[in-house]
């Protein structure tokens, strides 16, 4: 199979022509908005951020008539522990990107966009300027695209440090100026988002995929992967393997195919001891349950985890699940916005009780009170922080309980890594 | 002193604004922007900006203490911030931020006596698949090892780090 | 209009009421702390989360909207559970300051400790968040943060209704706080609200601090007197003795209070209370005050004059038109006052300073008499050789006062209010000590009742006056408020 989003030599603008860049915003410019959001349902494609909504039924959410602004904005605040696969995006194809989103804009009645970039990626939101600059001298950014008397306006907006503003709302509030803190829902950002306009929140890797589903067609793109996970997914595989990185495959491949065909299985003969497959808020599955898995959205929700970001963590045999957890908990508690009250006192909370365990000072109960706090957490908060800190939580006590017993009883469990201070 | 917004900044403040329908929105950028000259954001940094988009101070301090890379005080020339989340952990961060306590005899959030180097661990880089990862000011330093970090402190002692921006 | 069904009681409400308020109106309490009735809809304590039928997760009642056929569910396991485990989260970084934290008795947080959850705490003391306390945050206020419980009304008070924005929360998580700006008081006029719209013991009044247990305090519903606005208030007292004035909230008027009408009640114990009377700057005893001040009148019955007072209830200015027309029977009275009204700051406080323009008006239209400004042509010119006025009306005249060289007597409630030139004082009884009628600017009568006993001797105004007739000889007697307001 063909990669739709990492492919070669279509990092410039030239190249991305070469390859047949642009055509699908010509021919989506010569389509109603109406029948372009049929295509995108037609497709199948989810939203490849970690919620996995319909992108199509996303899109159809912008009321149809009304006044004013309505914009279309990236979610590129990758920061999910685990995930690099937009980066991949931005880095290698991102004239998709750029095209991904006119179409979009087309489509909702927006012309205006931004991209949401995180801080960190300096390098990566100078590289989109250019491109868009790019674009722009050829008439594919700007005033009356190709033409067509659609104007579509695009510029990049860098965050400046703070996870929560992967959550969509949370990324609006940033945008105009604010803290990152989550909005209550409702009003949905489709009614009334930046700005207090229509807006739809897309993923980098969502939008990249658009042109593709627009040149080829939905029927086509929903021929990939499985009925209800259509498609090609980036799984950004981390960890003690001998080949780490972004692999582009259809959505329902094997984990075992994944780590062992592509990703040249476990370094140095390690055993795998458990994979986090969908960025580190999802449920951790035991290495017996990950290699029975395929990975696609309902798979990986009957094996009680979920495809998140598709970011697979691969954990083996010499690491501590305990001091992993504390790993997790420091981040949660660290980018925890502090609105909510039991996402902003329970992150901390669990933190330290991780602290006690871990450093051997602590007790069973400690366990039992983990999974207390965590239970308390999951489902009371305005955004899914607290459902992210409790859920590894919960899976890592559940599967490897040994471990934090051996810990509460004041025995560390398999030895630290290298360089442990 | 009092601090001032040299004409230069406000040239291009009001060219970022211009880029948003409401110009608050421009408030990051802006901030950002500003941090570029000091290195951090003073307190009468923060002040002036918010008297020049006519904000309330509290909200532009609320801003700068909520997100994690404006700098409260002054840093070093390289500011190196390692990550310490889940894969760079596994990857042996912990290692490398013990080796750079070490060898530059400071602890997380101290900068050396020389004024060249500030010690940050920080949240997952986005760049896993390149663990253990450290950022240096704005560039990203990928599969790092023991030799690579001695290479890379040598390297910038030195000054032989070319075009790195702060 | 969408009808809800609330713990089994069925209600039909306006579009966009929320579940909190359709529940409240069915009498189910729903817990909350970042609420607040007039304030921006926050969300973010989660102390509200009930149980609505369909939906997957607890729903914030204070956000929710009530939909047609929605069924709710405020007291199952669920709910009490997140109530439950709310509150421990919310505790575990309280400081235990019960005991010396002057929201004890009226916390938020003990109250709903009481009545939801009982649990005892799995937190380590040693493990507590610690924040800065016992900050200074202006005349009014001083915050402490380890109390604080991040509800953001603070924060939304200051943003809503002052437009003042002075606070914010700063940083993330559970590191969080409340902060200004460094060196910049917290000094809006409003600031005091913030004390009473905190849940918890976090903002206190510099004020009140310390002086009383809030469950010794008796409440009184009072008006303050502080401008036209006329708010309603609940005075907090306790043996005699005024702590603290709160707003009484109502729709006419108001729902908060401004910090100048909190703090009126201080004149009212402050040291420089008159007991006794003041003749030409010397303090003598009431009754030979009396005298003397009726002397001074006698000797000019026709050529004496009456102010009536926009700072008086109706019954004293009552008392005063009766004491010009049927005591000294002098044409020489006004109670014309008609200064600019309406809210000048567009929450509360009011052009008119005096609290009772439209009562004096109200016996104007009763008594007749002078205009404000012919009775100051005649006190200007010297035809008037003696005037009869309360201290600050008398303030009005006091250009006039200089150039006719009439005699003033005055009526006053503090040494500090005597106008300087003033030849007898004679004191009277606060309205916290009396009660009085007030008219405030959009024409609503408003009355005040006693919270405290005013000392030996002192007496209402009316009193006084009924006195001062007895004493010049006229035949008017005054023996009760009733009695002022006769043919008025």
């Amino acid at each position: 199979m063909e990669n739709i989003l990492l492919k070669d030599k279509v990092a410039g603008l030239d190249g991305y022509f070469a390859a047949g860049g642009y055509k699908p915003l010509k021919k989506a410019l010569g389509m109603t908005p109406a029948d372009l959001i049929e295509e995108v349902k037609k497709s199948g494609l989810r939203g490849r951020g970690g919620a996995g909504f319909p992108t199509g039924l996303k899109w159809s959410f912008i009321p149809k008539d009304g006044q004013g602004p309505r914009y279309i904005v990236c979610n590129a605040d990758e920061g999910e522990p685990g995930t690099f696969k937009d980066r991949e995006v931005i880095l290698k194809n991102p004239h998709a990107l750029i095209e991904g989103m006119a179409i979009a804009g087309y489509a909702i009645g927006a012309s205006r966009g931004y991209i949401y970039i995180r801080g960190e990626f300096a390098a990566e939101a100078r590289l989109l300027e250019e491109a868009i600059a790019d674009a722009r001298g050829r008439g594919l950014i700007g005033a009356n695209l190709l033409g067509s008397g659609f104007d579509f306006e695009l510029s990049v907006h860098r965050g400046a440090g703070a996870y929560i503003c992967g959550e969509e709302t949370a990324l609006l509030e940033s945008l105009e100026g604010f803290k990152g803190q989550p909005r209550l829902k409702p009003p949905f950002p489709a009614v009334k988002g930046l700005f207090a306009s229509p807006t739809v929140i897309n993923n980098v890797e969502t939008l990249a995929a658009v042109p593709t589903i627009i040149e080829k067609g939905g029927a086509w793109y929903a021929a990939i992967g499985t009925p209800k996970s259509a498609g090609t997914k980036l799984f950004c595989v981390s960890g003690p393997v001998n080949k780490p990185g972004v692999y582009e495959l259809p959505l329902g491949v094997a984990f075992r195919e994944l780590l062992e065909k592509h990703c040249g299985g476990l370094k140095e003969g390690k055993k795998l001891k458990a994979v986090i497959p969908g960025g580190s808020s999802v449920p951790v599955l035991t290495a017996a349950e990950a290699m029975a898995v395929a990975l696609d959205y309902e798979a990986l929700a009957a094996a009680g985890s979920m495809l998140g970001s598709g970011a697979v963590i691969i954990i083996d045999e010499t690491q501590c699940m305990v001091k992993l957890l504390q790993v997790l908990a420091r981040f949660y508690h660290h980018e925890s916005c502090g609105q909510c009250t039991p996402c902003r006192e329970g992150c901390g909370w669990i933190e330290k009780i991780l602290d006690r365990l871990e450093e051997g000072r602590g007790s069973a109960a400690d366990i039992d009170l983990l999974c207390s706090v965590a239970d308390g957490m999951k489902g009371r908060t305005i955004c899914p922080l607290a459902d992210a800190m409790a859920m590894p939580v919960l899976s890592f006590v559940k599967k490897f309980r040994a471990e934090f017993e051996a810990h509460a009883a004041g025995r560390c469990c398999p030895p630290e890594p290298a360089g442990k201070h | 002193m009092a601090f001032t917004l040299t004409n230069e900044f406000k040239a291009k403040a009001d060219k970022l604004r211009a880029g948003y329908p409401r110009p608050d929105a421009a408030l990051i950028p802006l901030l950002q922007e500003l941090q570029k000259d000091r290195g951090f954001m003073a307190e009468e940094a923060m002040d002036a900006l918010a008297a020049y988009l006519g904000l309330p101070y509290a909200r532009v301090k609320a801003v700068v203490t909520f997100y994690t890379m404006f700098n409260r005080a002054p840093v070093g020339k390289y500011h190196l911030q390692v990550c310490r989340n889940i894969s760079c952990h596994m990857a042996g961060a912990p290692g490398l931020l013990a080796r750079l306590r070490e060898k530059l005899a400071i602890e997380e959030g101290e900068t050396t006596k020389d004024g060249l180097f500030t010690l940050s661990s920080v949240e997952c880089l986005g760049a896993c698949g390149a663990a253990p990862v450290m950022q240096v000011n704005e560039d990203y330093f990928e599969k790092l090892d023991e030799k690579k970090l001695d290479d890379l402190l040598e390297d910038m002692r030195h000054g032989r780090l070319r075009g790195m921006a702060r | 209009m969408p009808k809800i069904t609330i713990d089994g009681k069925t209600l039909e409400v306006a579009k966009g009421t929320t579940v909190l308020t359709a529940a409240q109106q069915l009498g189910v309490h729903i817990p909350r702390y970042c609420y607040h009735p007039k304030l921006s809809i926050s969300g973010n304590c989660r102390m509200c989360l009930v149980e609505v039928e369909k939906a997957p997760k607890l729903m914030t009642a204070c956000s929710t909207e009530a939909a047609d056929g929605m069924v709710v569910h405020t007291a199952t396991d669920k709910v009490k559970a997140a109530r439950r485990d709310v509150l421990e989260f919310l505790l575990i970084n309280h400081p235990l300051d019960c005991p010396i934290c002057d929201q004890a008795g009226e916390c938020g947080l003990q109250d709903y400790y009481m009545d939801y959850s009982r649990a005892k705490s799995r937190f380590a003391q040693a493990d507590k968040v610690r924040r800065e306390k016992r900050r200074v945050m202006g005349p009014h206020l001083v915050l402490d943060n380890e109390r604080c419980i991040l509800c953001t009304r603070c924060v939304r008070f200051c943003s809503e209704v002052t437009k003042t924005s002075e606070l914010e929360v700063m940083e993330r998580a559970d590191h969080s706080f409340i902060d200004a700006k460094e060196g910049r008081a917290l000094d809006n006029d409003y600031s005091l609200n913030i004390a009473d719209i905190c849940p918890v013991g976090a903002w206190t009044s510099r004020d009140f601090r310390f002086k009383q247990r809030v469950w010794f305090l008796k409440k009184t519903p009072g008006v303050c007197l502080g401008c036209a606005t006329g708010c309603l208030t609940e005075i907090h007292h306790n043996e005699g003795v005024i702590y603290r004035i709160m707003p009484r909230p109502n729709a006419d008027t108001n729902t908060w209070l401004c910090d100048p009408g909190r703090m009126a009640y201080k004149a009212a114990q402050a040291g420089d209370r008159l007991k006794k009377g003041v003749i030409k700057n010397g303090l003598i005893d009431l009754e030979p005050a009396l005298r003397e001040a009726a002397s001074r009148i006698d000797e000019h019955h026709e050529a004496a004059a009456v102010l009536g007072s926009p700072w008086l209830s109706v019954e004293d200015n009552a008392a005063l038109a009766r004491f010009a027309k049927d005591g000294l029977k002098t044409k020489n009275y006004s109670f014309d006052f008609d200064p600019e009204q309406g809210i000048k700051d567009g929450i509360l406080i009011n052009k008119d300073p005096a609290p009772n323009a439209a009562g004096a008006r109200k016996v104007k239209a009763a008594a007749g008499g002078l205009s404000f400004k012919e009775l100051s042509a005649k006190v200007a010119s010297g035809e008037i050789k003696v005037l009869v006025a309360e201290a600050r009306a008398a303030g009005l005249l006091k250009e006039e006062l200089k150039a006719g060289g009439a005699r003033l007597i005055v009526f006053a409630m503090n040494r500090s209010e005597i106008p300087a030139g003033a030849y007898a004082t004679l004191p009277y009884a606060s309205y916290f000590e009396t009660p009085g009628t007030f008219i405030n600017f959009q024409g609503l009568e408003r009355r005040t009742e006693p919270t405290a006993a005013a000392a030996e001797g002192v007496k209402p105004l009316w009193a006084v006056i009924g006195k001062l007739s007895a004493y010049s000889g006229g035949s008017l007697r005054l023996e009760s408020a009733q009695d002022a307001l006769k043919g008025i």
